[in-house]
C-alpha cells in the first residue's frame, strides 16, 4: 500500500509544469495572450495548438493560421469595440478565444457561447461572407444565456404566422442559409427559421449589422419583423438602458 | 642516491592556483547554501505605517513580508483573513503551491500543516469557517505582490487560502478577490521553495508566524 502510495506521490510531482494562467481562468488548454490591453476590457486569446472540450471532448478546435489570424482580429476587434465595458460586463462577455475549424459533436459551428466562463470561441473562418455579422449572433447567445429569464421564447413565437413552426433543434435541418432574404417574410435568413432562439441571435446580429435606415426599411415593410426588433429592442435595454443599436 | 628534484616556478603557480580554486569552489558551496544571503529582513517597528491596523508581518524562511490590507475593497475577506491571522491558524502552514516567480499559494489549515501534511489532498482544505462570497473588484490592479484570496473553479468559494503574485497578473483582474498588497518583502517570496517540475511542492516551505502588526 505503501509502495503504491510511494509511486502516486512520485507520478504527481514528476508530472510537467503547466502553470498557465489563462487555462487556470477559462479551463481552455494551449491558447495565449492576443491583446489584452482593450478599451472594453475584452481579453482575446488564440489557439496554439488544437484543443478538445466538454465532459465528452466532443468540442474541437485548432490552431488557427498567423496570418488569418491577424487579417480577423481585426474583424473582429472592430465589431466588438461597439460592446462598452459596462454592457459586457452586464452581459457577462470577457474573453475571446479565436481558433480555426471549431465544431462540437462534428459538426462545424461559427462559436460557442459559455455565459459561465465569460468566454466566446470563435471560429475565425467560418463562412467569410457573414463572419462579421455572426459575431454579433454569438454575442447575442451569450445574452440569452446570461439573460434567460427576461427572453421568453413563447411569446416569440407568437410573433410568427399561426401555422410556422421551428426546427427541433438548430442542427436538426438543412435550412442555415444566412443569406439576408430578398423578401423576408418575417425572418432576416432561411436560419432564422431553425429555432426561436436562433432566430432572436439573427434579428439582434442584423440589427447591429445593418444600417439604421436599412433596419427602419424593414419595419416599414415586415410588420412580423417590426414587432420582433421592437422586442429584441425593449429586452436589451432592460439589461442596460443605455444600449443604442 | 636520491637526486632531489627542484620544484619549478610554473609548478609553484599551478599549486597556488589549485589552492585558490578549491578555496572559491568551497567558499561558493557554502554561500550558495545560504540561500536567504543577501536578502533583506524588514523590521516592521522601524517603519511607520498610514494604516497600521492594516499591516500584517507575515514570517517566512528567509524573513519577513510585511503586508497591508484592503478592506474598503474587500471588507468580508479582509475580515476573515484578519481573524484567522489573530488566532494565529496560518502559522506553521506550507507554502503548497509556487510557481516560480510567478506566484506562491498558502493558507491550506486543514491538509497544510506542518507534521501533519497531507499530499494527496494538500490544497483543497477549508478552514472550518465556511466559504465567503467573492468580492470581486474589476479595478484593481493585480500588480506584483498583490494578495488575493484563493478560490476554487467557481466564485464564492474562498475560505483561508491566499495566494500572492510575484509577478504583473493583468488576467487575474475580475476574477480573484484582492484583499492586499506586499509593501516590503518581496525578495523574501522569491525564494519561497518551489520545483520545477510541479506547482504543488514536496516538502515545502512554511510560514514560520502570520501576525497582525498591532496583535
Amino acid at each position: 500500500m505503501n509502495l503504491i502510495r510511494a509511486i502516486l506521490l512520485l507520478i504527481f510531482f514528476i508530472t510537467p509544469l503547466k502553470a498557465n494562467t489563462i487555462y487556470n481562468i477559462i479551463r481552455i488548454p494551449n491558447l495565449e495572450i492576443y491583446e489584452i490591453n482593450t478599451k472594453n476590457k475584452l481579453k482575446y486569446f488564440y489557439a496554439t495548438a488544437p484543443f478538445r472540450l466538454g465532459t465528452q471532448k466532443n468540442i474541437i478546435c485548432s490552431n488557427p493560421d498567423k496570418n488569418d489570424l491577424e487579417i480577423k482580429y481585426k474583424t473582429i476587434y472592430k465589431n466588438l469595440s461597439k460592446y462598452s465595458y459596462d454592457y459586457l460586463k452586464k452581459i457577462n462577455l470577457k474573453y475571446i478565444v479565436m481558433c480555426e475549424n471549431l465544431s462540437i459533436s462534428e459538426l462545424y459551428t461559427a462559436g460557442i457561447p459559455d455565459n459561465i466562463m465569460k468566454t466566446l470561441i470563435l471560429d475565425i473562418k467560418f463562412n467569410e461572407d457573414y463572419f462579421e455579422r455572426v459575431i454579433h449572433h454569438e454575442v447575442f447567445h451569450i445574452i440569452y444565456l446570461q439573460h434567460k429569464e427576461i427572453f421568453n421564447d413563447q411569446e416569440w413565437l407568437e410573433f410568427n404566422d399561426s401555422g410556422f413552426k421551428y426546427a427541433e433543434c438548430s442542427t436538426c435541418t438543412e435550412k442555415i442559409g444566412l443569406e439576408q432574404y430578398e423578401k423576408t417574410k418575417g425572418f432576416f435568413t432561411e436560419y432564422s427559421k431553425t429555432t426561436a432562439s436562433e432566430d432572436m441571435a439573427e434579428v439582434y446580429s442584423h440589427m447591429i449589422y445593418l444600417k439604421k435606415h436599412e433596419i427602419n426599411k424593414v419595419r416599414k415593410l415586415d410588420s412580423i419583423l417590426n414587432n420582433k426588433i421592437s422586442y429584441i429592442e425593449s429586452k436589451i435595454k432592460q439589461i442596460d438602458n443605455s444600449f443604442i443599436f | 642516491m636520491i637526486r632531489k628534484i627542484k620544484v619549478s616556478l610554473s609548478e609553484k603557480i599551478i599549486l597556488v592556483f589549485l589552492i585558490l580554486l578549491s578555496f572559491v569552489t568551497f567558499g561558493t558551496y557554502i554561500f550558495l547554501k545560504k540561500e536567504c544571503l543577501f536578502i533583506k529582513n524588514y523590521k516592521p517597528k522601524n517603519i511607520n505605517f498610514k494604516n497600521p491596523n492594516n499591516i500584517a508581518i507575515l514570517n517566512a524562511p528567509c524573513g519577513n513580508v510585511i503586508i497591508e490590507f484592503y478592506p474598503e475593497i474587500s471588507p468580508n475577506s479582509v475580515k476573515r483573513i484578519k481573524a484567522l491571522i489573530r488566532s494565529n491558524a496560518y502559522d506553521n502552514i506550507a507554502f503548497h503551491r509556487v510557481i516560480k516567480n510567478k506566484l506562491i499559494q498558502a493558507g491550506d489549515l486543514e491538509f497544510g500543516k506542518r507534521g501533519s501534511l497531507n499530499y494527496g489532498k494538500i490544497g483543497t482544505g477549508k478552514s472550518g469557517l465556511g466559504n465567503i462570497k467573492s468580492e470581486i473588484d474589476n479595478n484593481f490592479n493585480y500588480t506584483s505582490g498583490s494578495v488575493g484570496l484563493a478560490r476554487t473553479f467557481n466564485n464564492d468559494t474562498e475560505d483561508s487560502q491566499f495566494f500572492i503574485v510575484l509577478q504583473d497578473e493583468p488576467l487575474f483582474e475580475g476574477e480573484y478577490t484582492p484583499v492586499g498588497k506586499v509593501l516590503y518583502g518581496l525578495e523574501v517570496l522569491k525564494k519561497i521553495k518551489s520545483q520545477r517540475h510541479s506547482e504543488y511542492i514536496l516538502r515545502p516551505d512554511f510560514i514560520n508566524s502570520f501576525k497582525m502588526l498591532n496583535q
